[in-house]
């Protein structure tokens, strides 16, 4: 097998939180949280999540931007292939080790396309001269040389020479992330990261964006890691993708198998996202709802379980899915104390009559349960009694033990267990317990 | 589906946009006529500089004029907005037709709570008790999805994703129950997960509260999820109109085919739409697409935009090819039969 271009391990980066007089560290943002793949030659890897799953930090911190908390990032390109470890464990070509001229050179073969064009260029530098810029930092010191080189990298990503001597604001955004592609491309790199580059163009241009790096691409033999939060873009360019969520890589493979056949429900519910352009099949995807959760404090086990639409039930339960889901919801909700009986009895009292002032308790119970769309029973009488139980300490306003019911009772394995990345073959990986063997029943009784 | 009351809620006609600039006379909006019926959707798509947003905020005149100047008429409820004065204006801005911008963050006060600002929205238009407009504040917070709304009542905009911003301002839109909501790409700055969602509250409070809404994007995508009727403009031109199925299944401009092919879509390589809009100060002669078009014949570039040729009932389109002694066929294969091998899905459906 070819030894890789990029091959990132157990890199994290935390942000570490400070607090109080002293500025003692209380804890620490885990935006990325040991993430590794590797990247081969020619290949482009799409890294996609939502907005705070941690992309852009992987990014920044891959290309020592930002300083690694830990782990390793392996670059191979710009002639450095074919070394090996040294004694120590330590590899020649960790990024994250290098001292300052290897960075230098470094930073010649990888370089970094950013999402917003208008905010990457200086404003008072003729676009010409600050693609230049990059050949007189790393040593070209003959201007005319430098021009001839970037008229014609200009031509080549769709501008004309003439361009060299304009100003940014005179170009639209399209013309601008293509200016910036050649900047990109000025030093003659290995390894490109583009970081959302065309999430800030409009639909039309950002055809034409993608089609000329798909074409950049295969002219200069670039590898690249595409990052999106649009599972659509991922598809047109790239060769296989990982999925991301609060600082985990939770599934990664080849794109088609990814997107035939998706083992995560993060990655099936993106892929559901993506709108369809056909107005007779309306909104039928999967709902992801609420947003990435907290790095500071990420949910236990399996990060996903708090949004996820296939979490498992314990194996002796017998809910159905959403019912299962909106029970574990409701029991969040007590659990941070988020629930206010008082507009609940108000809602009540307005709904009845002006006379009464007393709600009975059962009207209470019933609201709650609409609340959160739980059946009046549930399909398991045992468990309905707990849920019973439980909806009655809460209205006695003993929240605490309301609490502990609905934890003792109600337990997915999802929050206990951390999932490991389980092989489908062909490098296709995920993490989801549902995917290990102990599951898989549940999953079954889950899809249908 | 809609529009059993026959007056529209809203009636555009020859409206027209222009700026004074250093560089002569900008024609943003060049005459276009189009209505909004009663709980009905209408999008308006085309590329950014087409007018599209231009076009929206003359409907309430929140164009500064000048430099701007706004021509033709506007009837909201029977209404002509353009001869309304400010005073007038504004009880009809923000109440009985509200706007949401692309961008939450922008259109915030970041030094003031959000509850604050809901609150202040509801008080200008009616005279309402603290108290209560508080309370109203927080069910709207709630009826948008923001959750334990009582809480984050007091907290301030930065506390906020971008979705739960976008909801806000969708939230502070309500306030008056409009019956126009005029939404300029709310989702285009959001991910696509949260977009899902916010289309989705939108499309629900559209049927709660029986609004009509003008909904402004450039993604066809979101077109599908949302509209009833679908407008497409260029270059400050309309280039064809028509119910939302019509639209994707027999796109009749080659504009809206371009735009069209455009949706990226697994396993066909697009590439855009070669060349760029028309210079807003000069525009061309003839069909303002014609010199991207790959279908422009010399007759496409002479005289003005081309008539609107009726081909069904509420579908035209402004295209030479569509006229009497031209060959229609000629434009219409670039997109029908393409189209349907394109999504297996869409041929069989009949329904509505």
């Amino acid at each position: 097998m070819t030894e890789p271009i990029l091959s990132v391990r157990d890199l994290k980066k935390h942000y570490p939180l400070k607090a109080g007089l002293l500025n003692r560290q209380v804890g620490a943002a885990k935006a990325v949280d040991g993430i590794s793949f590797d990247i081969y030659p020619g290949e482009t890897l799409g890294l996609v999540g939502e907005s705070g799953c941690g992309k852009s930090t992987a990014a920044t911190s891959i290309m020592h931007l930002e300083e690694p908390t830990a782990g390793e990032v392996i670059f191979n390109g710009g002639g450095r292939a074919g070394t090996s470890r040294n004694e120590d464990g330590t590899h020649p070509n960790d990024v994250t080790r290098f001292n300052k001229t290897e960075l230098k050179s470094f930073r010649r073969d990888a370089q970094m396309i950013f999402q917003d064009p208008a905010s990457s260029f200086n404003p008072r530098m003729p676009v010409g001269d600050a693609v230049a810029e990059l050949l007189l930092v790393h040593g070209m010191s003959d201007r005319h040389r430098r021009r001839v080189i970037v008229e014609d990298l200009l031509e080549r990503v769709g501008l004309s020479a003439t361009d060299y001597d304009r100003y940014p604001h005179e170009f639209s955004g399209g013309q601008k992330q293509r200016i910036a592609l050649a900047r990109a491309l000025v030093l003659n790199p290995d390894f490109i990261v583009a970081d959302e580059p065309v999430s800030a163009l409009d639909v039309s241009i950002k055809a034409e964006v993608l089609k000329l790096i798909n074409d950049l691409q295969e002219e200069f033999g670039l590898s690249m890691l595409f990052i999106s939060h649009d599972m659509s873009v991922i598809a047109k360019v790239c060769d296989r993708v990982a999925v991301m969520y609060l600082g985990e890589i939770v599934e990664i493979g080849d794109t088609d198998t990814i997107f035939e056949s998706p083992q995560h429900p993060y990655s099936e519910a993106l892929l559901s996202a993506i709108p369809t352009p056909d107005p007779r099949n309306r909104s039928q995807g999967i709902e992801l709802t609420g947003e990435v959760p907290d790095p500071s404090n990420p949910p236990s086990g399996c990060r996903f379980h708090t949004r996820c639409h296939r979490v498992i039930q314990p194996e002796e339960f017998d809910l159905g899915a959403e019912e299962w889901r909106n029970v574990l919801h409701l029991r969040d909700q007590v659990a941070i104390d988020a629930l206010e009986l008082d507009s609940i009895r108000e809602n009540a009292l307005a709904d009845r009559d002006k006379e009464e002032t007393e709600i009975p308790d059962s009207v209470i119970k019933s609201q709650i349960r609409d609340e959160f769309d739980v059946p009046e029973t549930l399909t398991d009488p045992a468990l309905d009694e707990t849920l019973g139980e439980a909806l009655d300490y809460l209205v006695d306003e003993d929240v605490e033990t309301a609490t502990k019911t609905l934890k003792e009772t109600f337990q997915t394995p999802c929050e206990t267990e951390v999932p490991e990345h389980v092989d489908h073959g062909d490098g296709h990986r995920s993490a989801c317990l549902r995917n290990g063997s102990e599951h898989e029943r549940v999953e079954l009784a889950a899809d249908d | 589906m809609s529009a059993p009351n026959p007056e529209p809620v809203l009636e555009v006609e020859g409206l027209s946009t222009t700026f004074r600039t250093d560089e002569g006379e900008l024609i943003a909006v060049d005459g276009i006529d189009f209505e909004v019926h009663e709980g009905e959707t209408v999008c308006i798509v085309g590329e950014s500089g087409s007018g599209k947003t231009v076009a929206t905020e003359s409907v309430t005149r929140l164009i500064k004029e000048p430099p701007g100047t706004i021509d033709g008429t506007v009837r909201f409820n029977g209404r002509d907005l353009m001869t309304l004065n400010k005073k007038e204006l504004r009880r009809v801005r923000g109440k009985q037709i509200a706007h949401i911008f692309q961008n939450p963050q922008e259109a915030m006060n970041h030094c003031y709570s959000v509850g604050w600002q809901i609150v202040e929205a509801l008080t200008v238009h009616d005279d309402v008790p603290k108290a209560e407009a508080r309370a109203r504040a927080i069910d709207l917070m709630d009826r948008v999805g923001i959750a334990n709304a009582s809480a984050r009542f007091d907290d301030y905009p930065h506390e906020f994703s971008g979705g739960q911003k976008q909801r806000v301002m969708i939230a502070m839109a309500l306030v008056g129950n409009p019956d126009l909501l005029i939404a300029d790409e709310p989702t285009t700055a959001l991910d696509v997960t949260v977009q899902a969602q916010i289309l989705k509250l939108l499309n629900e409070l559209q049927d709660d509260y029986g609004m009509s809404m003008l909904f402004v994007t450039h993604d066809l995508g979101v077109v599908a999820e949302i509209a009833d009727r679908v407008i497409v403009m260029y270059s400050g031109k309309v280039m064809e109109r028509a119910g939302v199925y019509d639209i994707f299944e027999q796109p009749a401009h080659p504009y809206t085919q371009a735009l069209m092919d455009c949706i990226p879509d697994k396993g066909r390589d697009v590439g855009g739409i070669p060349g760029s809009l028309p210079n807003p100060h000069d525009p061309p002669d003839g069909c303002r697409f014609a010199p991207r078009c790959e279908h422009a014949i010399e007759d496409c570039t002479v005289g003005t935009q081309p008539e609107e040729v009726d081909l069904d009932d509420d579908h035209s389109v402004s295209c030479v090819f569509y006229q009497s002694g031209y060959d229609s066929t000629v434009v219409e294969q670039g997109g029908t039969i393409e189209r349907s091998t394109g999504d297996g899905t869409e041929v069989e459906a009949t329904d509505d």
